[in-house]
């Protein structure tokens, strides 16, 4: 009985706030969905994979398991930065398969109520949106909410089937 | 609870026992085999008492109805017709959905007793029919369909003159005329009389054959063969058919006499002769035939050896295992052999005595791990006769609807196959299968007026070759289309008119995508239906498939597979910072090329000069686009690999050494590179990327 309470009050809970894994990458603060991220894990030795994404890094080894790394940077068109000790892969799973994400340093876990979370909002046409699933707010802070499963987006996935 | 797992046991065993009594009422059709009609009826029978004891109060009553009928049909009282067989079919249809599926008891029930109107049908005409009038029915039946077996066997024993060579005959040419009759299931060679090396004239015949020829021919063809050494050279031709095709289920070890007379050796009489003797003396039968020079003694070793076989295969107890606990195994090997290479790669690091001890003793642990491997690798593997077999019902079946007659035949049935594979090319080789049926075999009329068999034949083959699995389906059909094929593609608009095509490029058409649509099965009398499907699926387990066709005499679909989906042998090698890995397979050979073997064509393709052979050349870091480490080819080393019986040299800047490696699959959305085929994690835990030599010959 008592284990069926706690699940409808995290259900009522969750219905109203949702918990995101921040993280930088330059000056700005994106943040995932918390259940979306399997683990961090530190810089590792990436190797590198022929005939690729530019943003696509290479691939991993995690405890026996061949996992793709994303450069965030690269992806969302910053300058690459040489990685240090606060870089950081994030290892978040989309569709069921594993996919790392380097960023410039993890933040925290943050709790943010629904309604403080604005839909995707127009930008100019510089800002590519379709990963981008909505704008938090925490204190004064800005964070990028990105939606996992966009991340390679079929557009690229068919990009990279034909190169 | 112990219930449940009755009903477990049960469920698992019928599944193969249904298949098993499909394959044999289609190989009574076939064959007319009685003791076929024998194990259809235990079969039915077992089922009865199984679903009896499992609870399945509908089957177990089913079941009965039918096993009374096939009852009447072991006694003779009722011949085996095609009205029988399609009941028994519709009868397995139906208990396959009763145990396997959610339908509705009600329909269930419907369908039941549709079935069971049809027997009790049978049974009555049994009833009203005279006794003597059946009798006498079975035995014209019986007449009509004296057992005709479709293939003959022939034990040709062959001693040839010595000076054949001289009169210009090459007794091998013969041997192979021979053996393009049929197969081979036996083939012995005498090289008694092969004198030691310094006595030897090379000019002269040695040897003799003994084969045994499973054919579709008669005696007179195998006489053709041999129509111009018949006269002077010692040829004896039996035939030995009664031996082979009415072979009952061997269940005690036969004693070595039967053996003999059953593989021909000995003639009834001699073996009759032989048994008296032992009677008396009580010396060896083999002892006995060798000395009254009925046969030689290799004969008596060779027949032994078999009677050995025949009592392991029959000791031989098997266990049924979930594979999820194979699979399991399998991975812990997987991570057991990373872990090891992370050792060996510390103890090379050592530089102490003891590195020699240590070096030792990690050489005996490689061994046991290869066999591990080995041995767990053939747990998996399975014979693909099975999967080849459960498609006599299914040709038999759709060859009746499309108003064909279809003979299947199976070669290399024993051939074992990674579980995992097996069961994914199954859906494939039907769609296949269904293709030959559909658009490859002719109709009777059409065939008869090409002077073709009225029967059609589709042949499931699989054999191992060069570390991989073939799996052929052929037909004898009319062959591919080619310029319809080319019609239909311009049509949808896959490539442009006027373009000079090589055939196979025409053949590649039929495996696109945008080739098969529903409309074009009628309007195109080729084929292409869904083919693209079939090479999605096959190309997903690694491997890949060809066509081959000739107008009027058929096509055959060529199916490459990997052996295994998990480990193979690998050289390491580096490119750049990276290493990658070089299926072992693959390479024929590396080579430390002079800057004079090197030259340019067009002054862009780089060929090397090996061993009087120009092979193309290409840099790795180049295709792979990495940093140059190496200025020229030649301060490199070149990796000589092939397939497909195409070479190619891959430059790398060093070699590193070979490895057992684990295949991880890669995602086709890291890379679309063909030249990659996966990925491997080494012992000091870095990826390397496995290159696939056959893509890159490709690309």
């Amino acid at each position: 009985m008592n284990i069926e309470n706690t699940t409808i009050e995290e259900k009522v809970d969750s219905a109203m706030v949702e918990q995101f894994v921040t993280f930088n990458i330059g000056n700005e603060t994106y943040g995932i969905e918390v259940l979306k991220v399997q683990e961090i894990i530190g810089m590792t030795h990436i190797t590198h994979v022929p005939n690729t994404l530019p943003f696509m890094k290479g691939v991993i080894n995690l405890r026996g398991s061949v996992v793709p790394v994303i450069d965030m940077r690269k992806k969302i068109g910053m300058e690459e930065m040489e990685y240090n000790a606060f870089t950081v892969i994030i290892i978040t799973e989309v569709k069921g398969k594993l996919i790392g994400m380097i960023v410039d340093s993890v933040q925290d876990v943050v709790t943010i109520p629904v309604q403080k979370i604005q839909d995707t909002m127009r930008f100019t046409a510089q800002v590519s949106t379709d990963y981008i699933k909505g704008i938090g707010q925490i204190d004064d802070n800005l964070v990028i909410i990105l939606d996992v499963d966009m991340l390679l987006t079929t557009e690229e996935l068919a990009h990279i089937k034909t190169a | 609870m112990a219930e449940d797992a009755i009903r477990q046991v049960f469920l698992a065993e019928t599944k193969e026992l249904l298949e098993n009594l499909e394959n044999d009422i289609v190989l009574y059709e076939e064959t007319k085999n009685p003791e076929l009609i024998h194990s259809i009826f235990r079969y039915v029978h077992t089922l009865k008492g199984g679903s009896g004891m499992a609870g399945y109060e509908d089957v177990y009553q089913f079941t009965h109805a039918l096993e009374n009928i096939l009852d009447s049909v072991r006694n003779g009282v009722l011949p085996m017709n095609d009205l029988l067989a399609d009941i028994v079919f519709a009868s397995i249809d139906v208990i396959r959905l009763r145990l396997y599926s959610e339908e509705d008891p009600a329909k269930m029930e419907e369908k039941f007793n549709v079935l069971k109107a049809k027997i009790k049908d049978i049974e009555t005409i049994l009833q009203v029919k005279d006794e003597a009038d059946i009798v006498a029915d079975t035995m014209e039946e019986e007449k009509a369909s004296e057992p005709q077996p479709i293939y003959n066997f022939f034990r040709v024993k062959a001693k040839f003159r010595e000076d054949i060579f001289k009169s210009g005959i090459d007794p091998l040419i013969i041997m192979e005329d021979l053996a393009s009759l049929g197969m081979f299931t036996e083939l012995r060679v005498n090289r008694n009389d092969v004198p030691l090396l310094e006595n030897l004239d090379p000019e002269k015949c040695y040897l003799s054959w003994d084969v045994i020829l499973k054919t579709k021919s008669k005696e007179e063809a195998l006489d053709d063969v041999f129509i111009f050494v018949r006269d002077d050279n010692d040829i004896t031709i039996t035939n030995v058919t009664k031996n082979y095709v009415s072979q009952p289920v061997i269940e005690d070890v036969p004693k070595l006499g039967e053996l003999l007379l059953s593989k021909g050796m000995l003639t009834e009489k001699e073996y009759e002769d032989v048994l008296s003797e032992h009677e008396k003396t009580k010396k060896k039968v083999g002892e006995i035939a060798v000395t009254k020079g009925y046969i030689e003694e290799n004969d008596v070793s060779l027949a032994l050896k078999e009677q050995e076989s025949i009592k392991k295969h029959l000791s031989t107890s098997t266990l049924r295992v979930d594979a999820k606990k194979v699979d399991n195994l399998m991975n812990l090997l997987g991570e057991m052999v990373i872990g090891f290479s992370g050792i060996k790669r510390i103890a090379e690091e050592i530089e102490d005595e003891k590195a020699y001890r240590l070096n030792n003793a990690l050489y005996g642990v490689d061994r046991i791990i290869r066999e591990f491997q080995e041995h767990l690798m053939r747990i998996r593997m399975v014979p693909i006769g099975p999967v080849f077999e459960q498609y006599r019902r299914f040709i038999r079946d759709t060859a009746k609807a499309h108003g064909k007659t279809i003979h299947l035949e199976i070669a290399g049935g024993d051939t074992e196959i990674d579980k995992t594979v097996i069961e994914r090319i199954s859906d494939p080789l039907k769609h296949l299968i269904r293709n030959a049926i559909d658009h490859g075999i002719e109709s009777s009329k059409e065939r008869l007026a090409k002077g073709k068999p009225q029967e059609g034949t589709v042949t499931l083959k699989a054999y191992h070759q060069e570390g991989n699995i073939y799996i052929e389906v052929s037909d004898d059909g009319g062959g591919i289309d080619t310029e319809k094929v080319l019609q239909k593609a311009i049509t949808a608009g896959l490539i442009s008119k006027n373009n000079d095509i090589p055939l196979v490029k025409i053949f590649d058409l039929l495996f696109e995508p945008g080739f098969s649509t529903a409309e074009s099965v009628g309007d195109l009398s080729g084929r292409g239906v869904g083919l693209d499907v079939v090479k999605t699926n096959i190309e997903a387990l690694r491997g890949s498939v060809e066509i081959t066709s000739e107008k009027d005499k058929g096509t055959t679909f060529k199916i490459k597979l990997p052996l295994t989906l998990a480990i193979i042998d690998g050289m390491l090698v580096k490119v750049a910072h990276e290493t990658f890995i070089i299926p072992i397979l693959s390479i024929i050979e590396s080579v430390k090329p002079a800057k004079k073997d090197i030259k340019t064509v067009e002054n862009k393709e780089l060929v090397v000069h090996v061993r009087g052979e120009y092979v193309p050349l290409l840099m790795l870091h180049q295709e792979f686009k990495l940093p140059r480490t190496i200025e020229n080819p030649w301060d490199g080393l070149v990796v000589i690999v092939e397939s497909q019986g195409k070479a190619l040299g891959l430059v790398v800047d060093e070699l590193i050494g070979q490895q057992q490696i684990v295949i991880k699959s890669l995602d086709r959305e890291i890379t679309s590179s063909r030249a990659i085929s996966g990925a491997a994690i080494l012992g000091d835990g870095t990826i390397a990327l496995i290159i696939d030599v056959q893509g890159f010959l490709n690309s």
